[in-house]
């Protein structure tokens, strides 16, 4: 019984049809909220408001002609877009949202969400270099050369939760924040802005959106696939995002916790959860509409000059308070 | 032997490793028009650059000679788009020359007042080109929006937001109303605000700035060598505008500023083109306020006399030259134009070359290109090229018509 419940939960709610449903109604969130910060309507005619634009997008890439190049690494070409949407697919099974701890819950947890993060972002090394296009291999350096940049204070900035909650078990970390305040609120401040910074960087947005700079590299390491494979990437994207959020929900925002009703908790946790969600993915949007992109050498060069010793100095501060 | 061949084989990939060909266009999301640019990379530095930008001849030259005067009119509108209003102010200066006759001042008047209108717009359309090559949606969005107000001014006044059929020869097509007048100068002020406000935002935002200044350096030296125009030289410091220096449709009655900067860069052709676009916002001011009345267009016949002129006029883009050559009959005997892209081709080379110190990044090739507000499609020119041979060659015309003969007497 217990099993089926298990297994009901990661195919259906919260689990996988529940991330993909998000993920498309988060990309029309953040198209929408993108469209009016540059003065302009965006999705409108698919569905209420345009909510079902992604959707729709979604269904027409996967009706699109998929096109395999004879120069590819045809193996490697075809797994990678099954494998990125995997490995974010199995992060968003491990956050809290209908409990204080996720469908799949063990110590040091956090260690393996943010290896996800940096396996999607091999994938698309690895995806950029199996197209042996050169847009897509100019793509692929610089996603590398972004990872360099932005993986060390990300990584920095969890550790400092982990100090805060002395775990590093996601469901620990909420329950801290639970019993006491959001670590948002106290010291992690600091780490926060980074953690976001960085992810903005790990969903390649602008200002970070150089590896798949549109009117550099023409799509950059996502230029020759198509079809249903870009369909799925387009897909990674969303959900990669959602997962993002929920991380930064997770560490910093007190995870699904909120006033509660004793009894009601399955149903005001994704309430909640959604609530926090929707005000990361604010912030994240309005970033991408403040800024141009950076040019690759000056991501690395900014990441390394302020990022990193701002999350040492985050890390000796949360150090200095326990 | 396959020992050797292995050898040759890793040499070959080695090196495709250090050096390879970026080929930007002919289709490519930073080019509006069809060209091509290939470049040669070492990682994430341009190295060199090979440019070919006929991809679309249009045989517009060989064309005007076939129609007669008003017909041309239209043909030479559509050589651009953008700087329409350039090219009809520029053909029919030519043809005035012609016969020899002054227009009426208001009409002088209306036709600068348009061409400000257009340069205004040509100018934002750029800015907001130019945000959108270095990721900035943002203020693309923004001056798009805010271009609309010219382009309805221009809708007002002519009849047409974009090409406008407005000069004609021997005046203007259409007078200017009291009503238009306030319109327009309310219109002005809603742009000069927001133009101000531009020139901060390129001015004050961090990544703007880290995106353009010191980016696709060209030294004034290499600038008059390499026969930059317009905004381009400007912005290497060269006080350089036919506005000024060969002044047409009383320009020198209208007062204004040549912008110049030192800098160089890629900033220094945003500020100048943000900085001219404010002049052209006064000279607008200006000129409905000591507008003259009159007629706008007087009659000639549609035969000029033999002769030949040439006119040159300050597009957006740069110096514009047209040519034309009357044999009495009613079509042109020849024709020809040089449009401001042409001359900056070589120019945008070598700010696309990185030398010593100055280095040049894959990143900063869309905004170097789009620096020079480019237009290819009126830069097409015609080569020869023996296939076989491997051979290229240009003929000149009497070369050209040499070979049309020996062909004949085939």
């Amino acid at each position: 019984m217990n099993l089926l419940l298990e297994l009901l939960q990661i195919l259906f709610f919260p689990g996988i049809l529940f991330a993909l449903l998000l993920a498309f109604i988060y990309e029309w969130l953040d198209r929408k909220i993108y469209a009016k910060l540059q003065n302009r309507v965006g999705p409108l005619y698919t569905g209420p408001n345009g909510i079902l634009q992604p959707f729709a997008d979604f269904i027409k890439l996967l009706a699109k002609e998929d096109i395999v190049p004879d120069e590819t690494d045809k193996p490697l070409f075809n797994a990678l877009p099954i494998v990125a949407l995997t490995l974010s697919l199995t992060g968003f099974l491990v956050l809290p949202i209908i409990d204080l701890r996720g469908i799949i819950s063990f110590n040091g947890d956090l260690i393996f969400l943010i290896a996800l993060m940096t396996l999607i972002c091999i994938v698309i090394i690895y995806a950029g270099i199996s197209s042996s296009n050169r847009f897509s291999t100019v793509g692929a350096e610089r996603a590398a050369l972004q990872l360099l940049g932005y993986e060390i204070p990300m990584m920095l900035s969890a550790a400092s939760i982990g100090i805060l909650a002395n775990s590093m078990w996601v469901y620990n970390i909420v329950s801290v924040q639970v019993n006491t305040v959001w670590f948002l609120v106290g010291p992690g401040i600091l780490g926060f802005a980074i953690f976001i910074l960085c992810g903005q960087a790990e969903l390649e947005r602008i200002p970070f959106d150089i590896p798949e700079a549109e009117t550099e590299i023409v799509a950059g390491w996502l230029t020759e696939f198509s079809g249903r494979k870009l369909a799925l990437f387009r897909l990674t994207r969303d959900v990669e995002l959602l997962y993002l959020s929920g991380l930064a929900v997770a560490l910093f925002l007190g995870g699904p916790s909120g006033p509660i009703i004793s009894g009601l908790e399955p149903v005001l946790y994704p309430i909640y959860f959604l609530l926090k969600t929707f005000f990361v993915l604010f912030l994240l949007t309005t970033l991408r509409a403040l800024f141009a992109r950076l040019r690759i050498d000056q991501m690395v060069n900014f990441s390394w000059k302020y990022l990193v010793p701002i999350a040492i100095l985050q890390v000796l501060l949360v150090r200095v308070i326990v | 032997m396959m020992q050797e061949e292995n050898l040759q084989k890793e040499e070959k990939k080695s090196s495709y490793e250090l050096f390879f060909d970026i080929p930007v266009g002919p289709q490519h999301p930073a080019l509006k028009e069809p060209a091509f640019f290939k470049f040669k990379v070492e990682g994430e530095k341009v190295t060199g650059v090979d440019v070919d930008v006929s991809y679309n001849h249009r045989g517009i030259e060989k064309a005007l000679e076939q129609r007669n005067y008003i017909q041309n009119i239209y043909l030479i509108e559509r050589i651009c788009g953008i700087c329409n209003v350039a090219h009809t102010l520029c053909y029919a200066q030519a043809v005035e020359q012609l016969y020899g006759k002054e227009i009426p001042t208001r009409a002088n008047y209306i036709r600068l007042l348009i061409e400000e209108l257009a340069r205004i717009h040509s100018h934002m359309l750029w800015l907001g080109v130019a945000a959108h090559e270095i990721g900035f949606d943002t203020l693309f969005m923004y001056v798009w929006r805010d271009r609309e107000v010219v382009m309805d001014l221009i809708e007002m006044l002519t009849g047409n937001r974009v090409t406008t059929a407005i000069n004609t020869i021997g005046g203007v097509r259409r007078d200017i109303s009291d009503e238009a007048k306030d319109k327009v100068k309310k219109g002005m002020n809603i742009l000069e605000e927001r133009l101000k406000y531009y020139r901060k935002v390129a001015l004050n935002d961090p990544t703007v700035n880290a995106r353009c200044s010191g980016v696709g350096i060209l030294k004034p030296r290499d600038a008059i060598k390499l026969c930059a125009v317009g905004p381009t030289l400007r912005a290497s410091g060269i006080k350089n505008d036919v506005r000024k220096d060969d002044s047409y449709a009383l320009h020198d009655e209208v007062p204004f500023n040549v912008i110049t900067y030192d800098t160089m860069d890629v900033l220094a052709r945003v500020l100048v083109r943000v900085d001219e676009t404010l002049e052209s916002v006064n000279m607008v001011k200006y000129c409905l306020d000591h507008m003259p009345s009159g007629d706008v267009r007087i009659k000639l016949p549609l035969s000029p006399p033999v002769g030949e002129a040439v006119s040159r006029v300050e597009a957006p883009r740069g110096e514009l030259i047209h040519y034309v050559r009357s044999n009495g009959t009613k079509n042109p005997e020849r024709y020809k134009v040089r449009t401001p892209t042409f001359g900056n081709i070589p120019s945008v080379c070598e700010m696309l070359t990185s030398k010593g110190d100055y280095e040049v990044n894959i990143a900063d090739i869309p905004i170097v290109l789009a620096s020079i507000d480019p237009c290819f499609s009126c830069t097409a020119r015609m080569e020869f090229r023996d296939v076989s041979k491997d051979k290229t060659w240009i003929w000149s015309l009497e070369e050209l018509k040499a070979y049309c003969k020996r062909q004949g007497s085939l």
